[in-house]
């Protein structure tokens, strides 16, 4: 379970962050640990369950061992609020991470807010960048696109 | 990597200097072709006229007529007094770390792209979402992003942030709904940003990404964090602005969101259960 957790932490940790210190966090992390598996989660995405793991060897081979399914902690309470954080595995991965449960009101407005916080790629889960939308970079020429990473999302989909 | 039943229209189209690319997605497998088709071609013009009128590498937009003095202010195109007045607003803003009138005339060159695209994303793409089975819309002007995405629809913008330090990679990634992410740099043009405090090119920062609700406004944190530098994040509270990232040139990254820096500690002292990372407010 620490491997659950440690992954976790290391996707969420973002956006537990927006609202708590290291004392709130450490509420939360015992509240993965006792959570339990649900199957399905309760909430899912067409982009979630469809996410291709890479093949770099890097970040993976910890989470072999976790079962599929979604594991849902309870939620906690912190100075902000209660807190609750779901783990979405599939193929031994963790393949998605929720926080179903904000202390703030306004979190549908601030959606945007909790999930737009980067993630580096050298501390995440290999799955996480193997989909990939659009690319931001400093500006590209005309000439300078035809070797752009966006140009190729653009090429593979157009 | 399309999820199952989804749909996605792309196109691309040469402005500003570089390629505009808008993607929509649509559940429903183009039932709209027609429409998405003609919405993008509006937005690609109304990006191609605005390039006519700002330009200064056309000596016939309007700016460079401003400049050669051929033309008064009342005479030029409309969008031109609204561009100034904002730049005006994003110099007072920035404490003068963007300056539209570094150069000794009004050359809102910086400011452009990013107002620009979310006008026209704004007006031309954003009302898809309102024809039954298209879930999102977003459109990329040279690294330069703005997405919108249906109330209603599950769909989650994956971004992907170049690394300027080693080509043809991603350094982050992050998710968005609705809003918009820019990226400026020194990695793909060379060191071009200036410091309009003190005339001089801006070094140390290879690349600063800023989320924002609005293209306009995460374009110009994104210059200004470049030349604010790499040990300056007291901007990061600034109104709009969301979340961002700044990698310097030797590759270090700091990152917040809110308002608030998040700082990686060091995992290898770190406890098991410990956090990989602590939060410090400010900067």
């Amino acid at each position: 379970m620490k491997k659950i957790i440690y992954g976790l932490l290391a996707t969420v940790t973002g956006v537990v962050l927006l609202f708590s210190y290291r004392t709130s966090l450490d509420a939360v992390a015992p509240a993965a640990s006792t959570g339990s598996t649900t199957g399905d989660g309760s909430e899912s995405t067409p982009s979630g369950s469809t996410s291709t793991p890479s093949s770099s060897p890097s970040a993976s081979t910890s989470s072999n061992s976790l079962k599929d399914g979604s594991y849902t902690g309870q939620a906690v309470d912190t100075r902000y609020g209660p807190v609750q954080v779901q783990v979405t595995v599939s193929g031994g991965k963790i393949t998605r991470v929720s926080v179903p449960q904000y202390p703030t009101e306004s979190f549908r407005d601030q959606q945007i807010n909790q999930q737009a916080v980067p993630t580096l790629v050298s501390e995440t889960l290999s799955a996480q960048s193997a989909k990939i939308d659009m690319v931001s970079g400093a500006t590209y020429t005309s000439d300078g696109y035809l070797q752009s990473l966006q140009s190729a999302l653009d090429g593979a989909r157009a | 990597m399309i999820p199952a039943g989804r749909g996605r229209t792309v196109r691309t189209a040469g402005v500003m200097g570089t390629v505009a690319s808008i993607h929509v997605i649509a559940s429903d497998g183009g039932g709209h072709h027609r429409d998405v088709l003609a919405a993008i071609d509006v937005c690609f013009d109304e990006l191609r006229d605005v390039e006519r009128v700002f330009s200064t590498f056309r000596d016939d937009s309007d700016i460079c007529r401003l400049r050669d003095g051929l033309i008064q202010a009342d005479e030029a195109d409309a969008r031109v007094a609204v561009v100034r007045a904002a730049c005006v607003d994003a110099k007072e803003a920035t404490g003068g770390r963007f300056d539209a009138w570094r150069r000794g005339w009004f050359d809102p060159t910086g400011y452009v792209k990013g107002w620009a695209t979310e006008k026209a994303a704004r007006r031309t793409l954003a009302p898809l979402l309102g024809r039954a089975g298209i879930d999102a819309v977003g459109i990329n002007v040279g690294g330069d992003i703005q997405l919108f995405t249906g109330a209603d629809s599950a769909w989650l913008w994956h971004v992907g942030v170049t690394d300027p330090t080693r080509s043809g990679e991603v350094s982050a990634t992050m998710e968005v709904r609705n809003g918009a992410v820019a990226t400026s740099g020194t990695a793909e043009r060379g060191a071009h940003i200036i410091d309009p405090r003190t005339n001089t090119p801006v070094i140390g920062v290879a690349s600063a990404t800023v989320v924002a609700d609005g293209l306009e406004r995460a374009d110009l944190w994104a210059t200004t964090a470049i030349v604010a530098g790499f040990d300056d994040l007291s901007w990061i509270a600034s109104a709009g602005v969301h979340s961002g990232l700044v990698v310097s040139s030797d590759g270090r990254v700091r990152r917040w969101a809110n308002g608030l820096e998040l700082t990686a500690s060091d995992r290898s002292t770190a406890a098991p259960d410990a956090l990989p990372f602590a939060v410090r407010r400010g900067a």
